[in-house]
């Protein structure tokens, strides 16, 4: 009787310190964000996301979307390879009419597609990778971490560019590519972190409160190794944009999509004859997202680990 | 010891993930199905191809055909090559040397700029140079490497010339012995200092987009490690010892500073070896980039999954070779 009532008190007392701690978590979040706003250049690259989201959303509203396909451009054959603010195109024609504002507006939602499905499925599927290998240990982990490892030894873009070209040239490939090749980075980040969590008291504690060793990776663990991942998945976004436009570029993607890198590609030749826009209008769409996430990655980073404040 | 260990430790596995990297090229080589249609012809009888099948194994078990492939790998028989109309060995050497001439021109770029600029950076925090540091490094991780390469060819390339495509002028690239592969030493070791000046001439340009990346890794690293050196306690003691700054900064923080940077180095290696791809596409530089993306236009399997195995053994022993550095580096700070 005593020791069910003292389990029974064990466990209160646990789940008083839980909502406590629960309260500080709250009061932590509330921190962290003042912080990352007080960083102008975070700022700053939010402000550059939201208006690529925005631009993502109000496509169809922005310039009416071709038929059948939006993400090919319409094309005004009788107005080709125009500079910008010519013949009603702010920012210039391609060399089959296409219009270059009308692929940067509709690229946006190709990178918002490739980024949120690429960050969003390798996020999950690492962390559920990771957390297996942590939480059991032994052999399990062993191997998980060498298949980890023979992913490792290839470079992320060359190993895309290979799944990719084994698949065909098709903007859904490169997504495919991407995401079968981006999850190891969190497994391993997510391992490391659990590894490091499992030793620390509160989770010693809450095994003593006799609570399921799911309920503490759920309650305990998980929680408090979301930090780097955040950081990781920011930078991703950008990141997955970069190499999915360097695989369009070299011609993974189909012809004359509307995405970044394939016009850039398309407009190589025009560049060097002297047509500029096509080529450096796409380029810098790509920049900037990736400067984005790159601005708000680092913000995150000196907020949520202040170790490497800076780097 | 402990490092010792780890290092054995990583070369016993070195094989292993060899072994892995193999079975994963492999697999992607059967993803799509029977890779019959490279030899097969339009108008072939079913009895001609099941003769064709029977040839090459293609009709025989999934594991089986794998340990043919992977005697064949093993004895250097990396399959034919569709693009080069060549077996992918007899092809595959002069690839990689130019690549390689590349990729080491653009990683000490890297290296020595990264280090230089990550110093000054560090030493002059929140100034001028420091901010100058940080948008390098931020504008590094974010510009695609094919577009920084396009809008430097229009300047250097188009309208000065002074930076030809290629690797070479032909008629000076063959008065001159290739006893390495990589032209710029083959030149030295030629003493035709005509041909040096074509080899540096044509690598330049290439070499100095593909550094770009690699080295805002590299300058990032050097500029918070410095930062961290400057603040410790054996730099104050080196000062009060009386020792001018710039000896200070040079022996004793930047030394220190050295030893995480070189971590980042394995690793910015990569970004080379990826970025190789499109540069190599942009500046016609005759490396395996450029094989590759003509492979992948062409749907050549056998040049592509060669790619990806020798890009793999060259990352891994880049890789192993800046730990041994790293692990000797970090005994002499701790010995010293």
């Amino acid at each position: 009787m005593t020791t069910l009532n003292r389990s029974q008190e064990t466990s209160k007392r646990a789940s008083v310190a839980r909502e406590s701690a629960l309260s500080v978590k709250w009061a932590r979040r509330r921190e962290v964000a003042q912080e990352v706003f007080r960083n102008p250049l975070t700022v700053l690259g939010l402000i550059i996301i939201g208006l690529f989201f925005l631009m993502a959303l109000a496509a169809p509203l922005l310039t009416e979307a071709n038929t059948p396909d939006p993400y090919q451009s319409p094309r005004d054959w009788s107005n080709i390879s125009v500079p910008p603010g010519e013949a009603g195109h702010v920012l210039g024609t391609d060399a089959t009419g296409g219009d270059v504002l009308y692929g940067i507006i509709w690229g946006s939602r190709l990178s918002l597609q490739l980024s949120l499905t690429v960050v969003g499925f390798t996020l999950v599927f690492g962390t559920i990778v990771g957390s297996i290998a942590a939480m059991r240990g032994g052999r399990l982990d062993n191997l998980l971490m060498r298949v980890v490892d023979v992913f490792l030894s290839i470079p992320e873009l060359i190993f895309a560019l290979a799944i990719a070209a084994v698949l065909g040239p098709s903007f859904r490939n490169i997504i495919l590519a991407l995401a079968a090749v981006f999850w190891v980075k969190y497994a391993r980040i997510v391992r490391g972190e659990i590894i490091r969590i499992k030793q620390a008291e509160y989770v010693a504690a809450a095994k003593v409160t006799g609570d399921s060793t799911w309920n503490i990776y759920r309650k305990d663990v998980l929680p408090n190794a979301v930090s780097p991942l955040v950081v990781q998945a920011t930078l991703d976004m950008g990141n997955v944009v970069l190499i999915g436009a360097t695989l369009s570029f070299i011609g993974l993607a189909q012809a004359g999509l509307t995405e970044w890198g394939a016009m850039v590609s398309a407009g190589q030749s025009g560049l060097l004859a002297g047509e500029w826009w096509l080529s450096t209008f796409a380029g810098l769409a790509i920049v900037l997202w990736a400067l984005a996430f790159n601005l708000v990655g680092d913000g995150l980073r000196d907020v949520l680990d202040p170790k490497t404040e800076g780097r | 010891m402990q490092v010792r260990d780890y290092l054995i430790r990583r070369l016993l596995l070195l094989p292993f993930i060899m072994l892995g990297v193999s079975i994963v090229v492999f697999t992607l080589t059967r993803f799509t199905g029977s890779p019959i249609g490279i030899y097969a012809t339009p108008n072939m009888t079913p009895a001609e191809l099941a003769v064709l099948e029977a040839r090459y194994l293609l009709d025989q078990p999934i594991p089986v055909q794998y340990a043919a492939w992977l005697g064949g790998l093993l004895q250097g028989d990396l399959g034919w090559s569709g693009v080069s109309v060549a077996p992918v060995t007899a092809i595959i050497g002069s690839k990689i040397t130019a690549t390689l001439e590349l990729a080491i021109a653009a990683g000490l770029i890297a290296i020595l700029g990264g280090i230089a600029l990550g110093t000054i950076a560090g030493v002059r925090r929140n100034k001028a140079p420091d901010h100058a540091a940080r948008l390098f490094s931020i504008l590094g991780a974010s510009t695609p490497t094919f577009w920084f390469g396009l809008l430097l060819l229009v300047p250097f390339y188009l309208w000065l010339d002074w930076f030809p495509l290629g690797r070479s002028t032909a008629i000076i690239f063959d008065s001159i012995a290739h006893p390495t592969g990589l032209y710029t030493l083959d030149a030295v070791l030629a003493g035709s200092p005509t041909a040096l000046l074509d080899a540096i001439r044509h690598l330049i340009l290439p070499a100095v987009v593909l550094a770009f990346g690699a080295m805002a890794i590299i300058v990032r690293m050097m500029r918070s490690s410095m930062v961290e050196a400057m603040s410790e306690e054996y730099v104050d003691a080196a000062r009060s010892k009386g020792l001018a700054e710039s000896i200070v900064i040079k022996r004793h923080a930047r030394r220190n500073a050295l030893v995480p940077t070189t971590t980042v180095i394995g690793l910015s290696f990569g970004f080379l070896l990826q970025g190789s791809v499109a540069v190599e596409l942009i500046f016609r530089w005759p490396g395996l980039g450029q094989w590759v993306t003509s492979a992948i236009l062409a749907g050549d399997q056998a040049t592509i999954m060669s790619y990806v195995l020798v890009t793999a053994v060259i990352f891994m022993s880049v890789n192993l070779a800046v730990d041994i550095a790293y692990a000797y580096l970090d005994r002499r700070v701790v010995l010293g």
